[in-house]
C-alpha cells in the first residue's frame, strides 16, 4: 500500500517481457487484455484509471475497451484497496444462511462499511454476488484467493487476527455430503 | 429463384441476406432495437425474435420430405430465432407476430424486461415521439409492468463530450453507439462499462467523447439515452417539420434533413443516401443551423455616412442600376462563389455578362488537411465543382487581388472575401462594392450596398459536390415573401397546419426579409433594359441544363428520384471509363 502510493505506473523491462509472452499466447492482442490487467493488478494492487491507460497504451488497444473489461469484472479493483479484500457473499444462498449478519459483523469489527478501506490500508470490505460456493454458505473470499466457508463470528475473528499478522487462512477441503461419514 | 415464406405468404429473393431486413424491405413490420443496416449484427436486444423453420431434407432419397398432402415437411427450430442474424435459405418458413402467438408473447416479454429499469420519463424526454422503444411498446408491449420495485439508478446528464449528453438510465444497451465508434468513425471512444443491470456506454475514465462524428450516435440511439447537447429541450419532434436538404458546410454534399419550427432550423440530421453519406454526417455540418438562423441580413442595407442603414428593395434596385450606368462595365468585377448554388451563380453571371461585364469568376476555398477521406473534405464550399462546370475562372488568392485592384466596381455573391482574408478594407476602399449575402459578416460591413439573399434553407437550389454529383435543397424556412400555405413543395408540421397567429406557442417573427438572387435580378432587369425572368430555381436549372453541356439532361425531378445526378465531368468520365 505504502509502496503503491509513491509508485508511478510504468512497466519495466521485465514486465514488458512478461506481457510479450502473454501476447504471444493469443491470436489477437485484444485477447491479452484480461491477463495483462491481472498482471498489472498483481504489480500495482489495483487497476485504476492510470493503470488502465498504461495497459491500453502498452497493448496499443483502445482505452475504452480496457475500461470496459476492467469495469465488467468485480475482481479487478478500480481503486486502491486494502491489502486484504474481503468479498462477503450476500447473494441468495448466503443471504438466507446469514450472509448479511456476517457482513455486518465484519463491518462493525473493522469499523468500516462495505466498499470502504480501513485507514491503515489493511482491509477492504466488498459485498459480492454469488461466488459459486452456495453449499458452504455463508462464505467470503480473501483478495480473489482463499475461500473462507461456513462463516461464524468466531471464524471471522480468528481469520482477521490471522490476516493482521499476514497469515492467510488455510484452504479448506469440503467434501460433498455423500462422502462425509455420518458417525 | 429461392423462396421464403413469411406469415404464409410466398416471397422470392435473388440476393442472399438476413431475414429482418428482408421483412422490413417488403413493407412488413418487425420490431427491433440493436439492428442497423450499416453496422455489425450483435443480436443483443432480442426484440426481433421469430419462429423459423426449414424444410426437412431426406438424404436417403435425396429429396425433401413431404407429408400426405404432398407439402414439404417443415421442421422449426426449437427456440425462437433473431431475424436480424438469421440468413435466409430456400424454402425457409418464418412466422412473425402476425401469425404466431409465441412470437407475440416473446415480443411482449422482451419489452417487459427492457422496461424493468427504463425510467418512465417520456414526458420530459427529447426522444419521445421518435423513440423506437416508445413506439414498439405501444404496438407490441405489455399494457402494464409487473415490476413493483425500485428501478436501478445510473448516471444521468453526463456530458460525454462537447456535443453529446448521456442519460444512462434510459439506455437499453443495444450497443449501436459503441459499434458506430468501432466500425464507422473508428475512434473506439465508447465501450459498455460495468455489467448486468448497471451497465451503460461510456468513454474510458472520463475521456472526452470528441469524435468528429459523435452526433451520429444520438441519431441511431433507439432511446433517449444519448441526446444532442445543442438541441436538448428545444422542441418536441412533432412540433417541427422536416425538409430534405444538402449540407452546405463542406464539399461532400451530405444529404440532410432540416428540422424547422417557427421558421428556425433547430437541428440537422443525416438523410440516407448510399451514394454519398450512407446514414451519417459529421458533427461540424450540424452547426449549419446557426448560419440559417443567426445574424441574417434582413432587408437591403445601404451605406450612409459610413454606416449601413436599412433601405427599401426599390432603392436597392435603383442604386445598382445607377452604379452600373455610372461605370464602364469593363471595370466591374463579378465574383461568384462556391458557397452559392448553381442557380444563383448562373443567374448572377448571366445578368452581369448581359450588361457587358466580364464573365464571373470565383475563389475556391480549399483548406489542405481539413478533409478526412470520409465525409469531411478539404473543400470548404458546397458548390466549388458547380462553379467550375459553369465555366467560372478559378482565381488564386493572388490573381484575385490583381483583378480586384483593377476593378472600380465589385459585385460579390455570397463570398465572405474579407473574412477569408482575400481582401481587406483598404483593398475595397474607393471602390463601389455591392454584396449579395445571407449573413452579416466582415464583408457585408465594408459594402456600400448589401442585398439580402435567401440561404440554402429558404430556396430550392442545387449544389455539385466534390464527386460531381448534383443534388438539391428544398425550401424549409419561409421568408417574408413565401408561405408554406401556397408553396406546396414546402413541408408542413402540425404547428404549421393547425397553429394560428393567435397561439402564444408559435410565432411568425423569424421570417427573414430576403429574396432569391434570380428573383431580385429578374425584378432589376427591366430597369436596365434587360430581359431576365426567373421565378423559381427549377426554371433556372432548366436554363442551365439547356445552355451548359455539363448539366445537360439534369432537372429537379431526376435529382429527386435518383438521389442526385452524377454530372459528366472529365473526372467522372475517367472513373466510369
Amino acid at each position: 500500500m505504502q509502496i503503491n502510493k509513491i509508485m508511478s505506473y510504468t512497466f519495466d523491462k521485465e514486465d514488458l517481457k512478461q506481457i510479450d509472452a502473454i501476447k504471444a499466447k493469443y491470436p489477437t492482442v485484444q485477447s491479452a487484455t484480461m491477463p495483462v490487467l491481472w498482471y498489472a493488478q498483481d504489480k500495482f494492487g489495483h487497476v485504476n484509471a492510470e493503470v488502465q491507460h498504461l495497459v491500453a497504451t502498452t497493448l496499443d488497444i483502445p482505452e475504452s475497451h480496457v475500461h470496459g473489461v476492467a469495469t465488467f469484472y468485480t475482481q479487478y479493483y478500480k481503486k486502491e484497496m486494502g491489502k486484504y479484500v474481503l468479498d462477503v457473499c450476500t447473494c441468495f444462498s448466503c443471504q438466507v444462511c446469514g450472509g448479511y449478519d456476517m457482513l455486518h459483523y465484519i463491518e462493525d469489527k473493522l469499523g468500516i462499511k462495505a466498499g470502504e478501506t480501513t485507514p491503515d490500508g489493511k482491509f477492504s470490505i466488498q459485498e459480492a454476488e454469488c461466488l459459486g460456493a452456495c453449499g458452504y454458505a455463508p462464505m467470503l473470499q480473501v483478495t480473489n484467493d482463499v475461500y473462507v466457508n461456513h462463516l461464524t463470528k468466531e471464524k471471522i475473528d480468528s481469520m482477521i487476527d490471522g490476516l493482521k499478522e499476514d497469515k492467510l487462512p488455510e484452504y479448506e477441503e469440503i467434501l460433498p455430503p455423500q462422502l462425509i461419514s455420518k458417525d | 429463384m429461392p423462396e421464403i415464406i413469411i406469415d404464409d405468404k410466398k416471397f422470392t429473393y435473388d440476393t442472399p441476406g438476413k431475414v429482418l431486413p428482408f421483412i422490413l424491405d417488403h413493407g412488413m413490420d418487425l420490431p427491433f432495437f440493436c439492428y442497423h443496416p450499416s453496422l455489425s449484427i450483435p443480436a443483443n436486444c432480442r426484440q426481433c425474435l421469430v419462429e423459423i423453420g426449414t424444410p426437412v431434407f431426406d438424404r436417403a432419397t435425396n429429396s425433401f420430405k413431404t407429408d400426405e398432402n404432398g407439402e414439404k415437411v417443415i421442421q422449426f427450430f426449437p427456440k425462437l430465432m433473431t431475424a436480424c442474424s438469421q440468413d435466409m435459405s430456400d424454402g425457409m418458413v418464418v412466422k412473425t407476430h402476425v401469425s404466431s402467438e409465441k412470437v407475440r408473447r416473446a415480443q411482449k416479454d422482451t419489452l417487459e424486461f427492457i422496461l424493468v429499469n427504463h425510467p418512465l420519463d417520456c414526458p420530459i424526454c427529447d426522444q419521445a415521439g421518435e423513440c423506437p422503444l416508445q413506439i414498439q411498446t405501444y404496438k407490441y408491449g405489455p399494457e402494464g409492468s409487473r415490476f413493483e420495485y425500485k428501478k436501478v439508478h445510473k448516471p444521468k446528464r453526463i456530458q460525454l463530450g462537447p456535443r453529446v449528453v448521456l442519460d444512462a438510465e434510459r439506455c437499453i444497451n443495444c450497443t449501436r453507439c459503441v459499434r458506430f465508434t468501432h466500425e464507422i468513425s473508428k475512434t473506439y471512444q465508447l465501450s459498455i462499462v460495468s455489467r448486468g443491470d448497471k451497465n451503460y456506454p461510456s468513454t474510458a475514465n472520463g475521456k472526452e467523447f470528441d469524435d468528429a462524428y459523435s452526433l451520429n450516435t444520438v441519431d441511431i440511439c433507439p432511446v433517449g439515452a444519448l441526446t444532442q447537447a445543442d438541441f436538448r429541450f428545444k422542441a418536441r419532434v412533432w412540433e417541427m417539420n422536416q425538409t430534405p436538404s444538402i449540407d452546405i458546410t463542406n464539399g461532400k454534399g451530405t444529404n440532410v434533413d432540416l428540422w424547422v419550427r417557427d421558421n428556425l432550423v433547430l437541428r440537422l440530421t443525416p438523410r440516407h443516401n448510399p451514394h454519398v453519406n450512407d446514414y451519417w454526417m459529421p458533427d461540424s455540418s450540424r452547426e449549419a443551423y446557426r448560419l440559417f438562423n443567426e445574424n441574417r441580413i434582413s432587408r437591403p442595407e445601404i451605406k450612409l455616412d459610413k454606416e449601413l442603414v436599412k433601405t427599401s428593395w426599390n432603392n436597392a434596385k435603383e442604386t445598382i442600376a445607377e452604379i452600373i450606368e455610372a461605370h464602364d462595365t469593363k471595370e466591374v468585377l463579378v465574383l461568384g462563389s462556391g458557397y452559392a448554388s448553381v442557380e444563383e451563380n448562373f443567374v448572377f453571371n448571366q445578368f452581369f455578362t448581359a450588361l457587358g461585364c466580364g464573365k464571373a469568376s470565383f475563389v475556391p476555398h480549399v483548406v489542405e488537411g481539413a478533409g478526412d477521406g470520409f465525409l469531411l473534405t478539404d473543400d470548404q464550399a458546397p458548390n466549388t465543382k458547380g462553379c467550375e462546370l459553369l465555366g467560372f475562372r478559378a482565381h488564386t488568392n493572388r490573381t484575385f487581388k490583381n483583378a480586384l485592384a483593377k476593378a472600380t466596381v465589385v459585385v460579390v455573391l455570397a463570398e465572405d472575401i474579407v473574412g477569408r482574408e482575400l481582401a481587406n478594407a483598404e483593398d475595397l476602399a474607393g471602390k463601389t462594392f455591392v454584396y449579395f449575402g445571407t449573413n452579416n459578416n466582415t464583408t457585408s460591413k465594408d459594402a456600400q450596398l448589401v442585398v439580402p439573399i435567401t440561404c440554402a434553407a429558404e430556396h430550392a437550389a442545387s449544389y455539385v459536390n466534390v464527386d460531381g454529383r448534383i443534388q438539391r435543397t428544398f425550401a424549409a424556412k419561409e421568408t417574408v415573401y413565401t408561405s408554406r400555405a401556397t408553396n406546396l413543395e414546402m413541408s408542413t408540421g402540425r404547428l404549421d397546419r393547425f397553429g394560428t397567429k393567435f397561439d402564444n406557442w408559435r410565432t411568425d417573427k423569424n421570417k427573414v426579409d430576403c429574396l432569391p438572387v434570380w428573383e431580385f435580378l429578374s425584378e432589376l432587369a427591366p430597369r436596365l433594359n434587360q430581359t431576365l425572368s426567373y421565378e423559381t430555381g427549377k426554371e433556372v436549372l432548366t436554363a442551365v441544363s439547356s445552355s451548359v453541356d455539363a448539366f445537360a439532361g439534369v432537372d429537379y425531378d431526376k435529382m429527386d428520384t435518383e438521389m442526385g445526378v452524377v454530372l459528366s465531368t472529365p473526372e467522372t468520365e475517367e472513373k466510369t471509363a
